[in-house]
This record gives structure tokens, sequence and C-alpha cells, in this order.
């Protein structure tokens, strides 16, 4: 039942997307309201019909039916209620059936918002949006149905993978798919300015916050996905340069960059092909990792004709190149002819900078990512590219990145004279290179690490000096305090302070990733109870073990205090999980973090018989927590910059 | 045009030096998949190149100190066998008779150093087996006993 009801909603939602490109097309050809008027019903009908489907999964899901096979293959009765609502994006599925959902919540709220606005634009726009839907709507409907029968229904079902079975998995993946499927919303826009050929500032100012938005959701859902592998992969580690790993992080770089150059359109009416170009790509990549993941292509590309759904990714991926970059070409007569640039050293040329090395990062990330499948299709070479490619190839690209996020926000737009670079970076520099001095002369002598945390700080200077001193101005002009100073500030341009708290966020993670990278200790050892293993300023003594009967599964922990050079002790009970269904113990590693470093212990393995002892692996990370503030205050700094604010017209005031 | 060739200019050293880093990290990070048969016959070009062996851990073959934490096995593919050596933890799902890939490189005494075990996971999950699971007194990574 339902199954039936949650089938019946996706196909006929399907059909109210294929009237959805229809009707715009009727509107266009007749100029007549009524079709557009029906093209946002259709679009208000997908979101309903997607959330009855949705709903009726997750029902099923929590009310344990086993008779669909989605739920019998990923949840237990043993499962709590919280995992089982979770097992919705436990699996290809029912992760798909999410993504659909919230992209009719997305182009729902398009429609519902712009009702009166962007008469010419809004037919397009939901056009777009009805192509997209109505792909997905066929892939779950046809290729990867979630409502998938099973007859005669099992006793229990299988259970959703143990790993899975995590507080930061029930965040995630929605965090991760709301930040893909928001870029679905200037993408759309985008195309819809190509189709009517107006390639003004229009599409780019009203899809701003909503950009900003995604922008931030695809950094969440990339930093949970990081601290997920930290906490619950029990590996000691944050980011393996994974390709699933890669497919999430790849869109985020054309994000960036556009969020970047598109100011320079607002601003200075340069770099629109670019703009478009940025944003395809960033569309493009939403579809490209979901195929590269789910295709099955990634263990081997003889894998690749495991399932329907990879080919039907790639099929759309080509679409939507094909017809992304057509558009594009038909209308590139509209984009020439924009005046160049005025000089190379203004804060135009720092954000198109910007952009060549966000762009190179993707170039050099792509390639290491797609690397092995072209070395076994074209030469037969079976290879991988390890970690240390990614490594070296990127960590100059970001170093750079830092230096211009210190440049971009300060230097003048067109053309920066001596007095404005002097006025805005001899100090910030001055002090970062004192900075740099001190930290020499402390311990650290590596040139990256150092260059690293020369560059944060000239950042987090720059950003400094240049807030205190507008501070200072509006407290001689206004007479204001300075809380209240920094308020007026921040209201008049939300989009400057808010960029700028993104920035420090930006750099606290800098900070986080070089300590961790660089000055890491690790150590394995087997102890037997009462002996201890050292490591950095750590003691690490082993107390005993014991098992514990859990609902899913049995816990064996390890017992271990530690002790902080010589003093305090703390303790710590890494474990490993036996459950019923799988090979091999899952581990479940412990770490306590402090704003210095992390210590963070593996059990590796037992035994009880003959003596009491235990095998680990103990790591120290310094400067690991730094990554996860750093999220918290990019949140922050997104938040200031959409916020809407009352009684102001912040938005024609915003300078940067 | 003088701006025009600024910008180009700009652009090739850009390009250079990407392709500079992308060369230079590839040489470096690049691990060939090898199986022990292949190896046995291009042991010589193959010292010192970064390689991933797979196969199956040879039954019987497994020596563990655990003291030292160092593991002595042979990773065969049914044609030819090579011995490998480890020091450290390896992964859980690691065990004679299955499959694992271990990468590192060839030592010149024709030991194969690995310095990473990846054991080979299992995709789906088995259904569940009837009777409560045994309580598991010892786990160690790396098992030579049967499973009774």
């Amino acid at each position: 039942m339902t199954a039936t009801i949650g089938h019946s909603c996706v196909v006929i939602a399907f059909l109210l997307a294929i009237w959805g490109i229809i009707a715009p097309l009727l509107t266009y050809k007749t100029g007549r309201e009524a079709f557009f008027a029906s093209t946002r019903a259709g679009i208000l009908g997908q979101f309903l019909l997607v959330t009855v489907a949705s709903s009726a999964l997750i029902y099923a899901l929590v009310t344990a039916d086993f008779s669909i096979k989605y739920v019998a293959f990923n949840t237990t009765r043993a499962t709590p209620v919280y995992y089982r609502v979770t097992g919705l994006w436990g699996a290809l599925e029912g992760s798909l059936l999410l993504w659909e959902w919230l992209l009719v919540i997305f182009s729902g709220l398009v429609a519902w918002i712009y009702k009166d606005r962007h008469r010419e634009l809004m037919p397009w726009v939901l056009l777009i949006f009805s192509i997209v839907s109505a792909f997905f709507l066929a892939v779950i409907a046809f290729a990867s149905n979630p409502f998938e029968v099973l007859s005669p229904p099992p006793a229990d079902g299988r259970g959703l993978n143990p790993l899975l079975e995590d507080a930061n998995m029930i965040t995630h993946p929605p965090l991760l798919y709301t930040g893909f499927v928001g870029l679905t919303v200037p993408y759309a826009f985008a195309m819809a300015a190509l189709i009517i050929g107006r390639l003004d500032e229009a599409w780019i100012k009203t899809t701003r916050r909503w950009t900003i938005t995604a922008w931030c959701f695809l950094t969440m859902g990339n930093l949970v996905g990081a601290w997920w592998s930290y906490h619950v992969l029990g590996w000691g580690g944050y980011w393996a340069w994974d390709p699933v790993e890669n497919a999430a992080f790849m869109p985020w770089l054309p994000a960036t960059a556009f969020l970047h150059s598109v100011q320079v359109q607002e601003r200075r009416s340069r770099l629109k092909a670019w703009n478009l170009f940025l944003i395809i790509i960033a569309f493009s990549l939403t579809i490209f990792g979901t195929f590269l993941t789910r295709s099955g292509i990634l263990s081997s590309i003889h894998a690749f004709s495991s399932g329907p759904v990879g080919t039907l990714f790639l099929s759309f991926l080509a679409l939507v190149l094909l017809g992304s970059f057509g558009l594009l070409a038909y209308r590139m007569d509209h984009l020439r002819g924009q005046p160049e640039f005025d000089s190379m050293i203004s804060r135009e040329s720092a954000f198109l900078l910007n952009n060549v090395v966000l762009v190179s990062a993707l170039f050099t990330i792509f390639l290491g990512t797609i690397f092995p499948l072209l070395s076994e299709a074209i030469a037969g070479v079976q290879v991988s590219v390890g970690a240390p490619y990614f490594n070296s190839v990127t960590v100059p690209l970001f170093l750079s990145l830092v230096f211009l996020m210190a440049l971009g926000p300060m230097i003048a737009w067109r053309r920066a004279s001596w007095n404005n670079l002097k006025r805005n970076f001899l100090w910030p520099a001055l002090a970062s290179i004192g900075v740099a001095l001190l930290l020499f002369v402390w311990a650290i002598r590596d040139f990256l690490p150092l260059l690293g945390f020369m560059l944060s700080a000239f950042v987090a200077f720059t950003i400094f000096f240049d807030t205190a001193r507008a501070v200072r101005a509006r407290r001689r002009i206004a007479g204001e305090r300075i809380a209240t100073a920094l308020g007026t500030l921040v209201r008049r341009n939300q989009r400057r302070y808010g960029g700028l708290v993104v920035h420090l966020g930006i750099v606290l993670i800098a900070l986080g990733i070089a300590g961790s990278m660089s000055y890491s200790i690790e150590r394995q050892a087997t102890l037997e109870v009462g002996q201890s293993l050292a490591i950095g300023p750590y003691k690490v003594r082993f107390e005993g073990l014991r098992g514990l009967q859990q609902p899913t599964h049995f816990r064996v922990e390890a017992t271990f205090r530690v002790f902080n050079n010589g003093d305090e002790s703390r303790l710590y009970s890494p474990a490993l999980k036996f459950f019923p269904n799988q090979q091999a113990p899952v581990g479940r590693a412990e770490f306590q973090s402090t704003l210095a470093d992390d210590l963070y212990i593996i059990l590796s393995g037992f035994s009880e018989v003959g003596k009491n002892q235990a095998t680990l692996k103990a790591l120290v990370r310094p400067l690991v927590a730094w990554i996860w503030i750093g999220g918290v205050v990019i949140v922050f700094g997104t938040i200031i910059a959409i916020w809407p604010f009352r009684g102001e017209s912040g938005e024609r005031k915003d300078e940067s | 045009m003088g701006r025009t060739k600024r910008f180009l200019i700009g652009g090739v050293i850009i390009l250079a030096a990407l392709s500079y880093l992308i060369y230079g990290g590839m040489r470096e990070a690049i691990v060939y998949f090898r199986t022990p048969a292949e190896l046995k016959a291009q042991e010589q070009s193959s010292k010192g190149k970064s390689l991933r062996l797979g196969g199956m851990v040879v039954a019987g073959s497994l020596q563990k100190d655990l003291k030292n934490l160092t593991y002595r096995f042979q990773i065969t593919d049914g044609v030819a066998s090579i011995p490998v050596y480890f020091h450290g933890v390896p992964p859980d799902l690691f065990s004679e008779g299955k499959g694992a890939v271990v990468e590192g490189k060839m030592g010149a005494d024709g030991v194969f150093l690995a310095t990473t075990i990846m054991a080979k996971h299992a995709e789906e999950y088995s259904p569940p087996q009837t009777g409560e699971p045994s309580y598991p007194h010892s786990f160690v990574p790396g098992r030579d006993e049967k499973k009774p």
C-alpha cells in the first residue's frame, strides 16, 4: 500500500515535470498567460507529490515495513527510530529521492517567491528546474525505485551499515545535497538569462543570496563529512582524497570562484561569459559527482555496467554540458566587447587570479580523480593516484589562495595606487612577518607550514586592521561606541563583513590543516595491562578490557589512562563493535580535543586469552579543533552576509 | 597589443607552473597495480617503484609478532607468490585465505615492503546468522585461526 502510494506519486510528479518542460514553450509560442500559470501549478504539484512520496518512504522505514525492499535492506527491528528516518539517505535509491525532494523544495520556493517578479525570466527558470526534476524522477520511477516490493517480506531487515549509525550521518548527506541542489538556482537563472538573451546583472543579483546559502551548505556538507571521517572511520584522519570526497569537494571550487567573480560583473560589468562558464561547471560537477560515486566506475572501469543509474547520469551530464555550452556559444555575440581591466594591480585582477587558482585546483583534483579511469581505459594499465599527489599539487595552490584572501577584499577596484597598497598592507605585512619570525625562533622551522601560518596571520591582520580603522572613523564621525560602531558597519556592509568573517573561518581551517598535516605524531603498540606508551607530551597506560552487550552489537572496550606531561589524567575507552551481520568488527576510536592538539586512540585488537593485552594506535594531531571552529565561523559569516536587516536598503550600498 | 600580450604571458606562466605541479605530483604519487605473477616477471624493473600488489593471503603463511607489530606473509594470485613484510596494524578484515592489496615497494632481497595493507571490503552485508554471536574473547587483526 505504502509502496503503491509512493511509486504512483513519483510517476505522476514525473508527468508534471514533463508538463513543466512543455508549458513554458507553449507560453512562449502562444503568449498565453494560462500556460505560465499552469507551469507554476505543476511545480507546486511536484513539490506536494514528492513530499508525499518521501513521507511514504520515511513512514515505511519507521514502521519497519519489510515488504519494501529498500526498508528491508536498510533497517532492522532493532534500529532506533532516528536511524530509521536517516535510512532515507542510507543507500542509493533513497538518497536520490532525498535529492529530488530538496530540488522540488527549491523550485517550489523559487516559483513562490518570484511569482510577481522576473516575468520574462521565470518561465525559463522553471523550465530548467523541470528538466532536472524530470531526470531525477525518471531515474527514481524507472531505474532505481526505492518502493520496489519484496515478497515474501523477510522477518527482519539487514540493517544500515554500522558506520552510518552516527549522529553526523544524520546531517552530512542532507547538508551536502542541499548545497548541490542549491546550485541549481543560480544555474537555472543563468540558463534562463542565456535563453532570453538578457545578460546584464539581473540574474546574478537575484540569485546572490541563493548562491551564498548553497555555498555555505556545500562547505558544511564537506566539513561534516570530514568530521565524520575523523570521528567515526577511526583512522585518525579527516580527509583522504578519496574519489567520493573529491566528488563532493569539486563543485565547491567553481562555486567559490563564482561567488567572487560575480562581484566583478556586478561592479565592473566584466567576466560575463566567465561567470556563466563557472556556474555551468559547478552545476555539472554535482551531476558528475553522483555519477562517479554511484556508477561503480570507481572500483574499475569494468564494473561500470553494473547498473543503469551510472549510464543515465552520464547521459544527463552530456545533455547538460552540450545544452549549456551550446547556449553559451549561441549568445557569445552578446558577451563580447566588454572593456578590459584598467590595471593588473586591482581588485578585479585579484579576483581573476583567485578564480584562476580555484579552477586550477579543480583541474588538478579532477585529473587525479579520473586518472586511474583514463589510464585503464586508454593504456590498459591499472594505477592509483594517492593522497601525496593531491597534497603536493593543492598545497601550493591553496597557499596562494590564502595570500589572495588577504589581497582581494582590501585592494582598490580599477587601479590600486601605491598609497592604497601601503595603507592597507604595510602594517599587516610587517606584523605577519613578525609572527613568522617568532614561530621560527620558537619551534617551526619547516618552510611550508611556516609560510601557511604567516599567510594566515596576514589575512587575519588585514581584516582586523581594516575593521579597526573603519570603527575608529565611525567613532569620530558619529561618536558611536565601539560595539555600536561595529554593528552599524556590519549592517550597512553586510556582504563585505560577512565575507570577511567567512575568510577568518577559512583561515582557521587553514591553520588546522597546516598544523595537523605537518606535525602529527603516530605510534602503534601492543600493551599488557599496566604497560604504557609515550607519545608527544602524553603517556598512555593500558588499564584493562571489558565487554558489553548492546542492542545491536557486542562492544569490547579497552580502558586507557592518559597522563599529560605527567600530571592530570583522563580516561579513554576506544572500542571494537561486533555486529552479528558483519565479517569484521567496527572500530570506535576515541579522541579528546584541546585547542592545541587532539590525542586520538584507536583500538586495533585485543586478547583476553592468556594475558590481557591490547593493540592500539595513538595519534597526536595538532590544531585539528580549529578546522571545526572555522566551520562554525563560516556559518556565522554567511548568516551576516544574507541576514535580511530591516529598514536599511543594504543591498544597494554593498561595497564588495 | 601590449595588454593582450601581458595576459598571454601570464597565462603561459600559470599553465607552465600548473603542468610542473601536476607532473611532479604524479611522478611521486602514481602507484601501479601488479599481480604477483606480473611482479615476478618484472622484478628488476619494478624495484623502487610504488606498487600495489593484489592477491590472496596464502593460508598458513602468516607469521606475526604482536609485540613488535610485524607481519610476514605470502601473497599469491595462484601463479606466483611474493613474500611481504609489514610493520604496523593491518585492517580488521585482513586475514589468511582472504583477498588483500598491499602498497609499498619491492625490496632488494625480493621481499615486498608494505607500508599499507588494504583488505577487500565485502560490498554487501551478509544476512543475519541464526543464533547469537559467540562472545569474542579476542580479536587480533590478521586472523590465522580458522573459524569453527
